[in-house]
């Protein structure tokens, strides 16, 4: 499946929009910070600037697996929720500090992965779809009679007030500080990505993409690349679930519905596929397409469904990968 | 829960008609995707879909027979303009496309269904001939369930004489979706895509009618389906009809004896079986290996 | 480890289903000469070619490389044992330019799951990429993408990416498919340059060329050897002469 040119940083600018464009491109982690730095301003309220972080965070793990390496996953939602779950439980229960129940939640999340990972790419490409929204529906299954989960209503009680580190306070009561602390990890793991990406094992998922045949035949064990990939896909989704748990102090059991896992595949689709800051596009139009249109209709995932299936149809680059055509069309 | 015969054989009973209704949606999913390369994620809206239409079938005609038969072939008709205006345009695109856009169609399904029948489950009820139970020389069997495994059996022998017999057959055995290979056989390949799209939907549907007197419906009837739809797929393998029938019926009874045997791993007891197919032999009981790259 | 043999093939058959492509078929390809790979259609080329280069194991019998055994090797390994091979249907990253299709399959020998430098500062790569292509004459044409190259120039391609693996070996399935004459002689002096420092086995189904250019000759027919030699004992040959004559090569 083809995918936006990876290698848009070296494209040969022509125009000012383009150079400018092209200075922006080299630095993406940077642009993206100081971006998300002063986004809690221009969004109209700042939870909706937290969702779209956490969103953004999900589906640019979801990316990784999807944009840059070619397969196509149904089941992350089991990444998010083990992450949720996990640091909910051992906040909420075992009283464990922020600190160290983060760190875990991403350790159950890779941990998660590895065995859904080691059963699902044995299969070939089309199969994978099916395979991952099974396994991740076995997990829906298994946590929600994990007594500890809550079951039907979900975990309550995930209360992190006030957060401090190396002598820096936080309120997390506070909505515009609790911006602040998400946007501390996001920031982190976007400058994490663009390592992975910069590396030579994210020329290796490239590959991997664009023509699995011809990277076996190179040298690159495709199985294990894939499961790397995977594993490190499920650490950025189970990050933005341990971070949702704390932001919502709780976790909704519909974190681990296929319908989540279907949310993601749309986010990452809306917003553009293996480029680095669509996600994030794509998660702000998605959430802004369901607040206008739950504003109309009670019906809004009709509206949801009707956009997917016009973007899948006429512009399956999204918004910002076509916008990002635009901008190189020279190339 | 004491193990008597009775009770082992009416919950095996149970589970073949259960598998039944599994074998089916593994059967329409597997000739779509034998035939078009696309899986079908609004698979499980169809059922669902066919479900709804054979509930208001029945309730304008008051004929059950009637709606068994109204249902597919409605849900069928739709499933061929969604076939020839939403899916054949991204054929060219990849594998991923055509899926991406089935999922986004089930969403839209879902919702349509809500919008027209309201969010909560309706019942709906067994015909009357179909009521109490039959005795079959050694038990007594729910009747409907004994009708249910009778229309699967028949369906799937007519399938099987469709397959195997006609030339019709003789194109989707070929399977792929080349265009070459079917036109040598003086066919026009696009009727074939929207026929074999038209029947898999359709039957899909005739299963949602079928298991509607058993759990009543709701718009929610058709996301856990498509699970189990696909694990029964992985499990016999893609593209293999027997591979369907068998881990169909599997899927069915190993889950039915576990609500006897274990209860809180029977939802989970399909996720075992594809586990253990997944390790040992990954291209499914009846897959052949190397198969869909 | 023989020095009569880079690869071997010991009685090696494969089946496919109910289908037996190759039959006990035993070969020794000599070091540092070119040998071609020649029968007529559904010989079991092919198949044998794919055996060769690990694309799936063979049913029956051993495969030696160096005198190391081989077979049963999967498939990404072969690469890293020192056999390369270029597609018959052009197989590239289509989304890649030149340079970083041979850049990429360079780094696979270099660094496969790195993931904290750089691939950029890997060092060596870029100038290494570029010589390749020097190689194969597409040092122009290095930051073009894929499908901005004409036909000849993406099989030269498929060539310089094969070559990035440093390979004892090189297997080159039918590298003159689809090209003009004026292609297929620049394509011929390549191969030519290429066994200056390899070994290079071809499948090739133009007869003309084949026969040019091959130092020795493997006849396949049903799935069996059926000859082997230098092109003058296979145009001796009586067996390959009633099998061949008449098929109408260019």
């Amino acid at each position: 499946m083809s995918a936006i040119n990876p290698t848009l940083a070296a494209a040969p600018p022509r125009s000012l929009p383009a150079n400018a464009f092209a200075a922006i491109a080299k630095h993406r982690v940077l642009a993206t910070v100081l971006f998300f730095a002063i986004f809690p301003w221009l969004m109209p309220y700042q939870s909706l600037a937290i969702n779209i972080l956490i969103y953004g965070l999900f589906a640019v793990g979801f990316n990784l697996l999807f944009g840059y390496t070619g397969l196509l996953s149904f089941g992350h939602a089991a990444f998010l929720g083990v992450g949720a779950y996990t640091a909910g439980i051992l906040i909420a229960q075992y009283q464990m500090p922020w600190w160290a129940a983060v760190p875990a939640a991403i350790v159950a999340g890779c941990v998660v992965a590895l065995v859904m990972g080691l059963l699902a790419i044995r299969t070939r490409g089309i199969y994978f779809a099916m395979v991952t929204l099974a396994l991740s529906q076995c997990v829906y299954f298994l946590i929600y009679q994990l007594p500890a989960s809550g079951g039907e209503n979900g975990l309550r009680g995930v209360n992190v007030a006030e957060v401090s580190l190396f002598g820096l306070k936080l309120n997390l009561l506070d909505p515009l500080q609790k911006y602040y602390f998400v946007f501390a990890f996001v920031a982190l793991a976007l400058w994490l990505l663009s390592r992975i990406l910069a590396s030579p094992f994210g020329g290796a998922i490239e590959a991997v993409r664009e023509n699995e045949a011809r990277a076996r035949a190179c040298g690159f064990d495709i199985e294990r690349t894939k499961l790397l990939a995977f594993v490190l896909s499920a650490a950025f989704c189970a990050l933005a679930g341990a971070l949702n748990a704390i932001h919502l102090s709780s976790v909704p059991i519909e974190t681990l519905h296929y319908a989540t896992s279907g949310m993601v595949v749309m986010l990452c689709l809306l917003g553009g596929m293996g480029t680095y800051f669509g996600p994030f596009v794509g998660a702000a139009l998605f959430l802004l397409i369901q607040d206008l249109a739950s504003g109309w209709t009670e019906h809004w995932q009709l509206v949801v469904g009707a956009v997917f299936v016009f973007v899948v149809l006429f512009f399956p680059n999204g918004v910002w990968g076509t916008f990002l055509q635009k901008v190189s069309h020279d190339r | 829960m004491e193990l008597t015969f009775d009770l082992v054989a009416l919950q095996l009973f149970t589970g073949l008609a259960l598998g039944a209704i599994y074998v089916l949606l593994a059967v329409g999913l597997s000739l779509i995707f034998g035939m078009l390369t696309v899986v079908n994620f609004a698979h499980g809206a169809f059922f669902m879909v066919g479900a709804y239409v054979g509930l208001f079938a029945a309730e304008k005609t008051g004929s059950f027979w009637l709606a068994l038969v109204i249902a597919p072939m409605v849900v069928a008709a739709f499933g061929m303009a969604c076939e020839r205006w939403l899916i054949r345009p991204l054929y060219g695109r990849g594998i991923d496309y055509p899926l991406l856009l089935t999922f986004g169609l089930s969403y839209m399904l879902v919702e349509g269904v809500r919008i027209v029948w309201g969010k909560s489950g309706l019942p709906f009820d067994t015909p009357e001939l179909l009521q109490g139970a039959t005795n079959l020389g050694f038990a007594d069997f729910p009747t409907y369930r004994l009708f249910v495994i009778a229309v699967v059996a028949v369906l799937l022998f007519v399938l099987w004489l469709l397959i195997e017999r006609t030339s019709f057959g003789l194109i989707v055995r070929a399977g792929a979706r080349d265009p070459v290979i079917v036109r040598v056989l003086g066919v026009d390949v696009s009727r074939v895509w929207l026929l074999v799209f038209g029947v898999g939907t359709g039957i899909a549907a005739l299963a949602g009618v079928l298991s509607a007197p058993l759990q009543g419906v709701s718009p929610e009837m058709g996301t856990s389906v498509l699970t189990v739809a696909f694990v029964v797929t992985v499990v016999g393998g893609m593209g293999s009809l027997m591979g369907a029938v068998v881990a169909g019926l599997l899927v069915g009874v190993v889950e039915s004896m576990a609500v006897l045997i274990f209860p809180e791993a029977a939802k989970v007891s399909m996720f075992v079986i594809m586990a253990a197919v997944l390790l040992i032999r990954p291209q499914g009981l009846f897959g052949r290996a190397g198969l869909m790259a | 480890m023989t020095a009569d043999a880079i690869i071997e093939t010991r009685a090696v058959s494969k089946r496919f289903g109910g289908f037996k492509a190759l039959t006990d078929v035993s070969v020794k390809i000599r070091p540092g000469v070119l040998t071609s790979i020649i029968g007529p259609n559904g010989a079991g080329k092919s198949t044998y070619f794919n055996l060769l280069s690990g694309s799936f194991a063979p049913s029956a019998g051993q495969i030696f490389f160096m005198g190391r055994d081989i077979t049963g090797l999967r498939p990404h390994e072969f690469a890293h044992t020192g056999i390369a091979k270029s597609f018959q249907i052009t197989n590239l990253f289509p989304n890649f330019t030149a340079i970083e299709n041979v850049r990429i399959a360079l780094q696979a020998h270099v660094s496969r799951y790195g993931l904290w430098r750089r691939r950029s500062a890997l060092a060596g790569l870029s100038e290494q990429a570029v010589a390749l292509l020097e190689t194969v004459g597409l040092a122009q044409r290095a930051t073009h993408l894929v499908r901005e190259l004409a036909h000849g120039q993406q099989r030269a391609l498929e060539i310089a990416v094969a070559l990035a693996a440093k390979p004892r070996l090189l297997l080159m399935d039918e590298p003159t498919a689809g090209m003009s004459p004026e292609e297929t002689k620049v394509m011929m002096g390549l191969i030519r340059r290429l066994v200056e420092e390899r070994t290079v086995v071809l499948v090739e189904h133009k007869m003309k060329m084949v026969m040019d250019i091959s130092e020795r000759l493997v006849v396949l027919h049903h799935g069996e050897l059926i000859a082997e030699g230098t092109p003058d004992d296979i145009r001796a040959n009586d067996l390959v002469k009633r099998v061949y004559l008449g098929q109408g090569r260019h």
